[in-house]
């Protein structure tokens, strides 16, 4: 499992930024997450979870938007994996599978390059500072 | 409460440090090669096969990557070559960081050739590139012929895959033809090796393989 180091490093990057701007806690993590990575959002945010006990981000809502891939075809076409692109076939049962087997250009029907859907980004965090409690208690 | 944008990729701050090696074996003009797949596929038999053949003609240097211990770095050293064993503990790939420790150990000026055994797993090694010129999977006929399907994006991203263990392939009732159309399936462009151990024209087609890319690579790097 290498959810654990990934999940390392977005806490220390997520405690890190929370912290420069002055944050009392984190209230949401939100990733972004390309359908073709070999991670598993559920396993990520137990490992998070697990790191962030009795930090400012022990509370903090994981969220993770999946990504579909995209693709650079050399006929010049460059785009998203086109849900009609994913052919019914019932061996076809793995979500990644299905996404890698749909790789064709939507165009010419030549095997395209992928220029998407292997990232994992965190995208933004909300944070709670001193000033927000000052405000709301205002 | 307030939102701060981070756009923080994870993968990217390897593959920033991946391009970072690569820079640096470019420098000293080493072709690297990033051997992946499965616990007993005959990463480490492959390996040691290319040295044997290599190792007159070319400076040989090896990363082998474990979990725990160093049985694959002591078969290796056997061989005469330079080998820093890496041990993850409970990591299931390489990634570039670990790389980067382990070039520091590795006398550069003194290698033509860096062999980097990645751990045996065919998932999680494919998010993480290392600063090789050469991604490599091995798999063998024993794992099953369903295995390729099972794997995709490791086929999907490699430069070279190979079929090893060819010879048992009948005992285990696999089809090693239909492995390699599966292959092609999902990236038509990838050559496909064939191997056995004992099959001397097999490990040839491995060996040379090995030995064009670090003439064409060196020839770039010359440039």
């Amino acid at each position: 499992m290498h959810e654990f180091s990934i999940a390392c490093e977005i806490f220390e990057q997520v405690q890190a930024t929370a912290l420069a701007h002055g944050a009392t806690e984190v209230k949401h993590v939100t990733l972004q997450m390309g359908r073709l990575t070999h991670t598993n959002p559920e396993q990520l945010s137990f490992c998070f979870k697990a790191l962030a006990e009795g930090s400012i981000s022990e509370n903090a809502d994981f969220i993770v938007e999946m990504v579909p891939p995209s693709l650079e075809c050399a006929c010049g076409y460059m785009g998203p994996v086109d849900e009609k692109q994913i052919r019914e076939n019932s061996e076809l049962k793995s979500e990644l599978l299905v996404y890698v087997a749909a790789m064709e250009c939507p165009v010419c029907g030549k095997q395209a390059h992928m220029t998407g859907g292997r990232e994992l980004i965190i995208k933004s965090i909300e944070i709670e500072t001193e000033k927000d409690l000052a405000a709301d208690s205002k | 409460m307030h939102v701060i944008n981070m756009e923080h990729d994870v993968f990217k701050a390897n593959d920033k440090l991946a391009e970072k090696n690569i820079t640096k074996l470019d420098k000293y003009q080493v072709f690297s090669v990033n051997v992946m797949g499965a616990i007993g596929s005959g990463k480490t038999t492959l390996i040691e096969e290319a040295i044997k053949h290599l190792k007159d003609k070319y400076k040989i240097a090896v990363i082998a990557g474990d979990v725990v211990a160093e049985m694959d770095a002591s078969r290796f050293r056997k061989l005469g070559v330079p080998t820093i064993p890496v041990n993850t503990g409970k990591e299931c790939h390489l990634d570039a960081k670990l790389v980067e420790k382990a070039l520091d150990k590795i006398d550069l000026n003194n290698t033509d050739l860096l062999i980097i055994e990645n751990v045996g797993n065919l998932i999680c090694p494919v998010d993480f590139k290392l600063g090789e010129h050469l991604r490599i999977v091995i798999v063998s006929v024993t794992e099953g012929d369903d295995i390729i399907l099972k794997h995709p994006m490791i086929f999907k991203t490699s430069e070279l895959a190979v079929i090893n263990k060819v010879d048992v392939a009948h005992a285990v009732d696999v089809n090693a033809d239909k492995m390699r159309d599966d292959i092609l399936s999902l990236n038509p462009d990838i050559p496909v090796i064939l191997t056995s151990k004992h099959d001397l024209e097999s490990l040839k087609a491995w060996i040379s393989f090995i030995e064009l890319g670090l003439r064409r690579t060196r020839e770039a790097q010359r440039k």
